[in-house]
């Protein structure tokens, strides 16, 4: 155990004050110290902070409206943000350079050249599109718009709508997919993996069951044959829950067999013996003295849920059956991507996939550290 | 010394078709201590939960003297019993796996209190600073969580967890087993001015044959989930009767190095 709390090694004196805080150390603290030892995780758990909290805020973060459209840029590549002019000369406010456009005869693409004379500062907390933000407050001011022109610091798409914006508004749907679907399959699983871990006899029987014929389905079928159920004059909200719905029906069962797993192995351990044998009442065994001691593991188990939720509702978007324009998500935008004249000719409307991979793989070494650090005591094992 | 605390009739509980105890049946004196012995497997544990009732017998009566009397623990409701918990707790095998790992010192050795509805704080906090004096572990633990502390340490906030409901009848599970040999003089020690000091009676399941002779007046032997022998330390230990029990006793070391041990030899014995 010692080893997991990594003492400094130190003079004696330094070390037994240590001991001293360590004894009273909170389990939580505990779980909190072995965490931050995990560099990766930790790092991933701030970008995965900072990319919900830009998600939380995509209308004031984004320049503009997703479905707002620029006709002087379509097809745009993506706009550097500059300090410093074609001439070496340096600015305190950051500016972009407007594009010219011309259609290449021989390929008919449009194509864009850097015009230095179309210098367009950035200007912060400036008013541009109105927005209703969360639909509770109405507002215009933006993080930054570029004063007297345009900028798309991820170019645009075929229509000429800004990149940057459409990320982060695909960003609201597609992180929060994973997080309601979370908070769907912590409720499930918790709930039937503790009533079959508890009551056992046919309950236990019947989930069983239940997790093994949805587990011995594969998954992208049933998810395809679902969704493609859904109707289709659904509107895109209620598209949204279908879909979570949908993504979260496999999560539970894993959840629900540890769970079940973790009753069965708690409810012979000697303090759970003991709390019964005081007299605690049923209730009071489970809340006080079997919750406590799996749920940090049942946590972590979900946040590895929340990165295949975030795949499924990309991978259902992006064949087409899963939601549908006018919602912006990822999988919606990279449907967009699908041809292969893309890749050649307007890489950048691939951005969003770079997105999904991002945040499913900070999802995956977030979820690593907190399963090392979870269980303090290592409960369910031995001492 | 004449009074009984518990009467023990044709108790039988078995495992999927598999006997573990079979028809054990014994009185146990107030104040006295009863060692339960026999191999691994025997069926001392299961004996024991079923006695207070952590697990369910299939036959047989347990009679407690309680304060209100003598009470039949086997046919009454779970719920039925929890004023009777008071009475009759158990100290653990396992130091480690019997505290929950998410409570403080306090919380634990407060919990049956709150359980048996003692709402008052002050109260409380009194009642576990005296139990910590009583088993000789400092003021500040009570802040602590118990992987703080060693094996001995932790059986100690065990045995406070136990005796705080002031239990007259102590069931102890190989409770010192788990420990050091000289943690394990220091717990036992604890244990006999416990029972002088509150009036104790304890049912003393080990395999210690040692240990039981210290500690004990009455043994029972079991083997194979029956009761083999059962008399007086003296006579169990000096004169058994069954071969089973001289197999036992053969089997604790001799205190002189010069004797040989002797392995235990099961093919006579046909076991
Ligand atoms: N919950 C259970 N389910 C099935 N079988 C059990 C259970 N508990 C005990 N047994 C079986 O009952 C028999 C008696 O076990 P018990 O734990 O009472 O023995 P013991 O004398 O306490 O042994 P030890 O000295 O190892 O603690 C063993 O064969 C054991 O496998
Ligand atoms: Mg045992």
């Amino acid at each position: 155990m010692s080893e997991a709390i990594a003492l400094p090694a130190g003079a004696p004196a330094v070390q037994a004050a240590d001991e001293q805080q360590l004894a009273t150390i909170t389990p939580r603290e505990l779980t909190w110290r072995r965490f931050k030892r995990h560099r990766l995780a930790l790092a991933s758990g701030c970008f995965l902070g900072v990319l919900y909290l830009i998600a939380a805020l995509c209308e004031f973060i984004s320049p503009y409206k997703p479905e707002t459209r620029n006709v002087a840029a379509i097809n745009a590549p993506p706009m550097l943000v500059r300090f410093f002019d074609l001439d070496g000369r340096f600015h305190l406010r950051p500016f972009v350079y407007g594009y010219d456009m011309a259609v290449n005869p021989d390929t008919w693409m449009r194509e864009y050249t850097v015009n230095p004379s179309k210098r367009y500062p950035l200007e912060f907390f400036a008013k541009g599109d109105p927005y209703h933000f969360w639909n509770l407050a109405r507002g215009e001011r933006h993080l930054f718009l570029a004063k007297g022109g345009y900028v798309h610091v991820f170019g645009t798409d075929q229509l000429g709508r800004d990149m940057f914006s459409r990320v982060f508004y695909g960003a609201r749907i597609s992180l929060s997919i994973g997080l309601v679907g979370l908070v769907m399959t912590f409720v499930l699983g918790i709930v039937l993996g503790g009533l079959a871990g508890y009551i056992g006899g046919w309950v236990d029987r019947a989930v069983q069951r239940l997790t093994a014929v949805l587990l011995s389905i594969p998954q992208l079928p049933l998810w395809m044959a679902l969704t493609a159920a859904l109707p289709p004059a659904w509107s895109p909200l209620r598209v949204y829950f279908g879909v979570t719905i949908i993504l979260s029906l496999f999560g539970w069962t894993i959840l629900a067999r540890q769970v079940r797993g973790r009753f069965l192995a708690l409810r012979v351990e000697e303090f759970v013996v003991a709390a019964r044998l005081i007299g605690a009442r049923k209730m009071r065994v489970i809340l006080r003295h079997m919750l406590p001691n799996f749920l940090s593991h049942t946590i972590t188990t979900a946040t590895l849920a929340v990165p295949a939720m975030i795949i499924g509702e990309t991978s259902l978007s992006f064949l087409g059956i899963g939601l549908r324009p006018p919602v912006v998500s990822w999988g919606v935008l990279l449907q967009q991507a699908q041809n292969y004249q893309v890749i050649v000719m307007t890489p950048w409307l691939m951005i969003p996939g770079l997105f999904v991979v991002l945040a499913v793989m900070a999802f995956n070494l977030f979820g690593d550290g907190l399963r090392d650090a979870a269980d303090p005591y290592n409960t369910g094992g031995q001492g | 010394m004449t009074e009984s605390l518990l009467e023990v009739r044709g108790l039988s509980k078995s495992f999927d078709g598999v006997p573990a105890v079979e028809d054990v049946s014994f009185d146990l004196q107030r104040a006295g201590t009863l060692g339960v012995v026999g191999e691994s497997g025997s069926g001392k544990t299961t004996l024991a939960r079923c006695i207070l009732r952590a697990i369910d017998p299939d036959v047989g009566t347990v009679r407690f003297n309680s304060e209100n009397g003598w009470t039949d623990l086997h046919d009454m409701k779970a719920r039925d019993l929890v004023p009777l918990r008071r009475e009759m707790q158990m100290i653990f095998q396992d130091p480690f796996s019997s505290l929950n790992p998410r409570m403080t010192v306090r919380q634990i050795i407060e919990e049956p209190l709150l359980v048996h509805g003692q709402r008052n704080r002050a109260k409380r906090l009194d009642e576990a600073i005296h139990m910590l004096e009583l088993v000789q572990l400092e003021r500040d633990s009570l802040t602590r969580y118990p992987h703080a502390f060693s094996g001995g340490q932790r059986q100690r906030i065990g045995i406070a967890r136990a005796l705080v409901l002031r239990p007259t009848f102590v069931v102890c599970d190989e409770s010192v087993s788990a420990l050091d040999v000289s943690v394990q003089a220091q717990i036992i020690n604890l244990l006999e001015d416990l029972q002088k000091e509150l009036g104790l009676t304890y049912l003393f399941v080990a395999h210690d044959l040692a240990v039981v002779r210290h500690i004990c007046d009455r043994v029972l032997v079991m083997h194979h989930g029956r009761v083999v022998e059962t008399g007086s330390v003296e006579d169990v230990f000096e004169r058994p009767q069954q071969n089973y029990t001289k197999l036992l006793l053969s089997a604790i070391p001799s205190p002189d190095p010069d004797v040989p041990l002797r392995p235990l030899d099961r093919q006579a014995l046909g076991l």
